[in-house]
């Protein structure tokens, strides 16, 4: 156990349930790490999930409190619970099931709400709980358990959905990038609103193994690194380029939800007041 | 003014029956349904509402988005039900009591939220107001259609839930109250099992003038230390527990230990289904709610739940007028169900808004001879009083339920 | 506790959407409730307020009010000739209608019903057809003997505005010469 870890987390929970290789791990450290950089303690952050491989690998590990919401609801959840813990900061950490398919929606409305919270959306590009069936951000043409024909469906990237919702802080990031992933984690906490960090992290065990034909981590994170660069190791072009960094960053430009149902709740008391007058 | 029915007893077991005669200073007014379950809702401490507006339930979420702000509270319009009730419980994990509101087609979207509250025995009360159906149905119509869905308001298995109907709108302003208190004693979400025509209609109405005065309110108390989950404990009143305390609690879909860790052992599962069974089954003097009218001497005994029983409790004193020696079961509490309501062995009309019959069927378990059971559903109207005196005078004249247009008596 | 005789009065009052009929009914039923009654009102909605008919039904009770519905009013206020129509059979009292939306009256039972030119005359004093319902409440309160004074104060609670013209339009239904009993 590191020194972050020790300081954090729970030490019967971890190591996780993760596989061999999975990158869920090591993501959770760079986010230590960025807690720790801020100075943040473990009473000043709640710690929520989702349901597969993230939420299942990263739930508990955290040494405050924890919530682990059923499929796709951790932002719904999180919604009431800002409501009542307005001064705390919220890592949810889900996964690309999570943010882009099932709970999409309040994806959406937690970011034109603005609600205080850092979303962690680790993506490895499909369901791998289950057994590998592509996702919507599955890359075209990639084969998985559920596309083995290639992945025919278009895909989406999370980080314009929720730019364009609202999200006053977005940016994007993988598994290759540990010190542009945690200044992008410090970052996001500092937005008192909602933040979006998209981390692209290889599975090895399904989605390398079908798609990429490979269960060699080294290979799987070189794929990634490859697709950020847009090169490959040989010098010929990626199929397809991620453009990674800071996409959006409008931090703290308008009222988090929270605050303004605290203010429309002050402001009515005040007239009450006024007409009790 | 219509010629009524000799003296008979009559009989309300429910908390507020005290309630009422201990609280008499306050406001009388003509008010909708909806209106008191709103207000019952604010009496008992709800500070936040969580919910998708629809129809007829959409009047506690106006009402409730005028209400809270004025008492420090939360209305949050959500993006659907599944967000409304999930909102709910992360409000309630948070330390503020919270309510939802939504009628059968938003009731479904919950389950999961409902699974979760469960298992993470989390209070909340959940207003369900029926209509008729399936899906959409008839909007402005009422039904009964969610008897067993409220019994089974989740997947799975492995738990019990408390379900109360009012039938009235003073009933329905206490009730909301004394549900509230129920899921903070016992610590899991409770279901107001309501309908078209008791949340739209207009009653007079008592409002306390001091609801801080109000003693019986259970306020929220934070479970501060383990064990989060006393897993294997029937134990009452063990307070809720509290996200962002610093507790380290934990609390997910799964089955948990008694620190909410995610275990898959075979023992862990028998231990959390006893405390999420038997803290409600060993409990069950503490939620049967019910009124009875001329029980104990008579022939034939009608029973029905919700707006229904109105008319249906009007149609067992027509038929006492007529000479019939009818008598009148109106649950309260509907789950869990209370047998013991049902130990005489005389013929029960059961009577119902829905035709493929619901309610009929735990009568006829729990009654001592189910072939004695008949049922009366009805669907998108209540029973007439007519209908209702027919059917008893049938039964106890002849044994069964005479030809009626609209009403069914087949169960299956 | 013993559920004994409970003497009830039944209300039914129906039109089309748009003509108070609800507004009706609330005030009348918050005028039995300061007076002391138990009352309960149903009030149909939904489609039928789209073009089709508006119902409030009224129970009034010294006790509690057991079944809300309305099955054989004791006074029925017909505001439309389809309303007439559909719930002829549900009153055994006083059919209040009114002539200019109600033309066709049926032949049974001459001595039940009393025209109330509600429109005609809210249109004659107001210059507005929607002093209809009020002329027609100061009918009903005269003609089933209720509380005058509880009426109109009920009525300013319920009706945020124009008192003044409201108040006027109870009156004149309230004092119609067909309704004072020589």
């Amino acid at each position: 156990m590191n020194r972050l870890a020790k300081k954090y987390l729970r030490p019967s929970q971890i190591p996780t349930k993760a596989c061999h290789g999975c990158g869920i791990g090591m993501i959770e450290n760079w986010l230590l790490q960025a807690i720790d950089e801020m100075g943040l303690k473990q009473d000043d952050v709640i710690f929520g999930t989702g349901i597969g491989c993230v939420g299942r690998q990263t739930f508990a590990t955290w040494g405050g409190d924890n919530f682990g919401a059923t499929h796709g609801r951790a932002l719904a959840v999180a919604t009431g619970l800002k409501l009542a813990q307005p001064d705390k900061k919220y890592l949810i950490v889900v996964g690309d099931g999570d943010a882009a398919s099932i709970g999409t929606s309040h994806l959406i409305h937690a970011a034109r709400r603005n609600l205080g919270v850092t979303v962690i959306c680790e993506d490895n590009m499909g369901y791998e709980s289950t057994g590998g069936q592509f996702s919507p951000t599955t890359p075209a043409g990639y084969v998985t358990n559920s596309s083995p024909y290639g992945m025919v469906e278009p895909g989406f990237d999370p980080c314009d959905v929720v730019k364009a919702a609202g999200a006053t802080f977005v940016a994007e990031t993988t598994a290759t990038q540990w010190h542009q992933t945690v200044k992008i984690v410090k970052k996001a906490l500092a937005n008192d609103g909602f933040s979006f960090v998209h981390v692209r992290f290889p599975c090895n065990e399904n989605f390398g193994a079908y798609a990429l034909g490979t269960r060699d981590t080294l290979k799987n994170l070189e794929w990634i690194y490859e697709h950020t660069q847009g090169r490959k190791a040989d010098g010929t072009d990626a199929d397809f380029t991620w453009e990674t960094g800071i996409k959006h960053d409008a931090s703290n430009s308008r009222p988090e939800f929270s605050r303004l149902m605290r203010d429309m709740n002050a402001r009515v008391k005040a007239d009450m007041k006024a007409k009790q007058k | 003014m219509s010629t009524l029915a000799p003296a008979v007893s009559e009989q309300l077991v429910a908390p507020w029956v005290e309630w009422a005669r201990r609280y008499t200073r306050g406001r009388r007014l003509l008010e909708a349904g909806t209106y008191a379950l709103t207000e019952g809702a604010i009496a008992a401490g709800c500070r936040v509402f969580a919910g998708y507006p629809i129809t007829p339930a959409t009047d506690i979420a106006e009402y409730m988005s005028k209400r809270l702000p004025q008492v420090g509270g939360y209305y949050v319009q959500c993006e659907d039900e599944l967000a409304g009730m999930h909102a709910c419980a992360g409000a309630s994990l948070g330390g503020l009591k919270a309510m939802t509101a939504t009628s059968g087609p938003g009731y479904t979207l919950m389950h999961d939220a409902y699974g979760w509250s469960i298992t993470n025995e989390i209070p909340l009360v959940v207003v369900d107001a029926m209509r008729v159906g399936p899906i959409s149905g008839i909007t402005g119509a009422p039904g009964q259609g969610e008897f067993y869905i409220a019994r089974y308001a989740s997947h799975g298995g492995n738990f019990e839930t408390i379900v109360l109907s009012p039938s009235s709108v003073q009933e329905a302003f206490w009730l909301t109250i004394d549900a509230f208190n129920l899921a903070e004693r016992f610590r899991t979400p409770v279901t107001i099992l309501t309908d078209q025509v008791i949340s739209d209609m207009w009653e007079d109405l008592f409002i306390p003038e001091d609801y801080d005065a109000l003693d019986f309110v259970v306020p929220r108390k934070n479970n501060l230390m383990m064990p989060f989950y006393p897993v294997g404990s029937a134990d009452l009143d063990v307070p809720p527990n509290v996200i962002g305390h610093g507790t380290g609690v934990c609390v997910s879909a799964y089955t948990h230990t008694e620190e909410g860790y995610d275990i898959e052992e075979m023992e862990a599962q028998w231990a959390q289904t006893y405390r999420l069974i038997n803290k409600i089954r060993h409990h069950r003097d503490q939620l049967t709610r019910y009124e009875t009218v001329g029980v104990e001497d008579a022939d034939v005994i009608a029973v029905a739940y919700g707006a229904n029983a109105r008319t249906v409790k009007t149609g067992v004193l027509e038929a006492r007028r007529r000479g019939v020696r009818a008598g009148f079961v109106r649950l309260i509490t509907l789950w869990p169900f209370p047998d013991e309501l049902f130990e005489r062995d005389v013929p029960y009309v059961v009577c119902e808004l829905n035709y493929d019959g619901q309610l009929v069927r735990e009568v006829m378990r729990s009654a001592p001879d189910g072939k004695k059971v008949r049922f009366m559903g009805k669907s998108a109207e209540l029973h007439t009083v007519a209908e209702v005196a027919a059917g008893l005078e049938g039964v106890a004249r002849t044994g069964r339920i005479p030809e009626l247009p609209y009403i069914w008596t087949e169960v299956r | 506790m013993t559920a004994a005789a409970k003497p009830r009065t039944e209300i039914l009052i129906s039109g089309f959407g748009g003509q108070g009929v609800i507004r009706m009914g609330q005030i009348l039923g918050l005028a039995a409730i300061k007076q002391g009654h138990r009352v309960t009102m149903l009030k149909s909605h939904g489609t039928e307020t789209r073009g089709g008919y508006v119902r409030a039904q009224l129970v009034i009770s010294p006790d509690y009010v057991d079944s809300p519905v309305v099955e054989n009013a004791d006074v029925f206020v017909a505001f439309s000739a389809p309303a007439y129509k559909k719930f002829f059979d549900h009153c055994r009292g006083k059919i209040l209608y009114d002539p200019e939306m109600v033309e066709d009256v049926r032949a049974e039972g001459p001595e039940r019903h009393v025209a109330v030119p509600a429109t005609q005359l809210a249109k004659e004093r107001f210059n507005n057809v929607l002093f209809a319902n009020m002329i027609m409440l100061g009918a009903l309160t005269r003609l089933s003997g209720l509380d005058y004074e509880a009426m109109k104060k009920a009525m300013l609670e319920v009706i945020p505005r124009f008192h003044e013209q409201n108040l006027a339009a109870l009156d004149v239904g309230y004092t119609l010469p067909a309704l004072i009993p020589a």
